[in-house]
């Protein structure tokens, strides 16, 4: 497993040599010019910088580049989209260069939604306790000091789900996070998910969280216990059937109008057809089960029928 | 004591190929419909093993047709439309009371007719009707993404899914009762022998019977 640098790793202390290899940067021209969003006069100031692509610097201490841009098209759409950057950074940021005594700053998604909406929404002190136990941060588990929240959910990019958004979408930027890192799953030769029936497909329509975390209590839920490859449902069936969790997890994004569009019935139809418990029809196999039951009775009946007159014919 | 040679040695090899294949075909079916039961296959082992035995089982049923234009096992099938609905009728009562009052067989096996009405219609359903939709709809599961999205305004998949399923059970069906009907030749072997030695024994004449 290799780890990209993360995006939000603002609280290193910015070395005198970085600030000069950004300026560096600044000079040669790679960087683009910050694109004008509609974001508040203090983002903007701060996007003229970190709107290139390229503004990064080199860590004193783990000598990894640290990505310090951030995508000016995506914030505004993002859930933190309109808030100030000081809202979170602090405020000592808005003078340049950065004062050197900012100290690694630390950012606690419950602890700034504690008391708001988003904990009744999104459970985030459940997503915690959960998140305690995945795999990322495991007891034992490789750079498990340097994993925190933003490793997958880009603070300045990440959008919430909302019930229409489409399902494909929705599966390519999840799993999307995950393949950053775990670049390699994807390799066709290294086989780790040689074993999964229509990979490919599975990768198109299933996130990998779908599969890679417990089921949770609440099914729209996803758990954010990432499990290790061992613990991951390997059980088609787990998804493969109705009243799957798959369903019950994926589907929740389809809109109602979606819904009323395509009809119940298509759309019970549709969601059987394209994954393995589709030929599950309990009405086809109850009928059919009961007639095969019948004509076994009426077989075995018929078989004693001719026993008992062959026996009542020796006799006589 | 009368013995025809009824089932030549090509004959004999595909049913008893196409027995095996319809056996491994029910398991590793009934294993990925009904994945996750303890005691089937597990649903990777069962997917390769369905999908070899119904190719198969394909080449089996293109041979057996092949067959039956190519030698005279075909006139077999050919139904003799006049008074067939007396035979049928005669044939199932003797099913239904003569077999158990020793009542004499109405149909007697000859070297023009091996199968009688009842048995030359179930064997040209099974072999012409269900069996091109078995076959049919599998490979549609093999090849689903070159069907169109939907049919008859219904999923595609879906359709096929049902078309197989349905199918399937029917031939289930015909396996029961056929493994049963065999039975009840002349002797309870009489039947299952001579697929195996490909020659039709009977003790008593028809002469007598009739």
């Amino acid at each position: 497993m290799s780890f990209v640098p993360i995006r939000f790793e603002i609280g290193r202390p910015a070395a005198p040599w970085s600030l000069i290899g950004v300026l560096a940067l600044l000079m040669l021209g790679l960087g683009r010019p910050a694109v004008a969003i509609e974001a508040d006069k203090q983002t903007k100031a701060c996007l003229r910088c970190h709107a290139m692509e390229t503004i990064a610097y080199r860590d004193p201490v783990s000598r990894e580049i640290v990505d310090l841009s951030i995508a000016p098209r995506l914030l505004p759409h993002s859930v933190h989209g309109e808030l100030a950057c000081t809202e979170c950074h602090r405020k000592s940021y808005r003078r340049y260069p950065h004062p050197e005594e900012a100290e690694r700053e630390s950012f606690s998604c419950v602890g700034c939604h504690e008391d708001d909406s988003a904990e009744a929404t999104y459970q985030l002190k459940t997503v915690e306790s959960e998140y305690r136990q995945s795999v990322h941060v495991a007891p034992g588990a490789k750079h498990a000091d340097r994993f925190n929240c933003h490793s997958c959910h880009d603070p300045h990019v990440f959008k919430v789900s909302r019930v229409g958004t489409d399902i494909a979408q929705v599966v390519r930027d999840g799993n999307q996070v995950c393949l950053s890192c775990h670049e390699k799953a994807r390799d066709p030769q290294l086989g780790s998910h040689a074993w999964l029936p229509k990979r490919d497909a599975h990768w198109e329509s299933v996130r990998c969280v779908d599969c890679h975390t417990p089921a949770s209590a609440e099914p729209s839920r996803v758990s954010h216990q990432i499990l290790t490859a061992e613990d991951s449902n390997r059980d088609c069936v787990a998804c493969h059937s109705r009243d799957a969790r798959l369903l019950n997890r994926l589907y929740q994004y389809r809109s109602e109008e979606d819904l009323a569009r395509r009809g119940l019935f298509a759309k019970a139809i549709f969601n059987e057809a394209y994954i393995v418990g589709m030929s599950r029809s309990p009405l086809v196999d109850w009928i059919s089960l009961l007639i095969i039951g019948l004509t076994l009775l009426v077989l075995t009946a018929h078989g004693l029928g001719r026993y008992l007159a062959y026996r009542r014919r020796r006799n006589r | 004591m009368k013995a025809l040679y009824l089932y030549p040695g090509w004959l004999r090899i595909w049913h008893w190929v196409n027995a095996l294949l319809f056996i491994l075909l029910m398991v590793s079916g009934a294993s990925m419909h009904y994945a996750g039961t303890p005691w089937l296959l597990a649903f990777e082992t069962a997917v390769p093993i369905h999908n070899a035995a119904g190719i198969l089982l394909t080449l089996g049923w293109i041979a057996f047709v092949i067959g039956n234009v190519r030698t005279d096992n075909g006139r077999y099938y050919r139904l003799r439309w006049r008074g067939l609905a007396g035979r049928l009728i005669e044939q199932s009562l003797y099913y239904a009371r003569g077999i158990f009052r020793d009542a004499p067989h109405p149909f007697h096996v000859t070297a023009e007719a091996k199968f009688n009405t009842l048995q030359q219609l179930s064997y040209l359903g099974v072999m012409y009707g269900l069996m091109p939709l078995l076959i049919l709809s599998g490979w549609s599961f093999l090849f689903s993404v070159y069907l169109p999205e939907t049919l008859f305004g219904i999923g595609a998949v879906w359709v096929v899914a049902m078309t197989h399923l349905a199918t399937s059970y029917a031939l289930v069906l015909f396996v029961l009762v056929h493994l049963y009907i065999i039975t009840t030749g002349e002797t309870v072997l009489t039947n299952p022998l001579a697929m195996i030695t490909g020659w039709h024994r009977e003790r008593h004449t028809p002469s007598r019977d009739a």
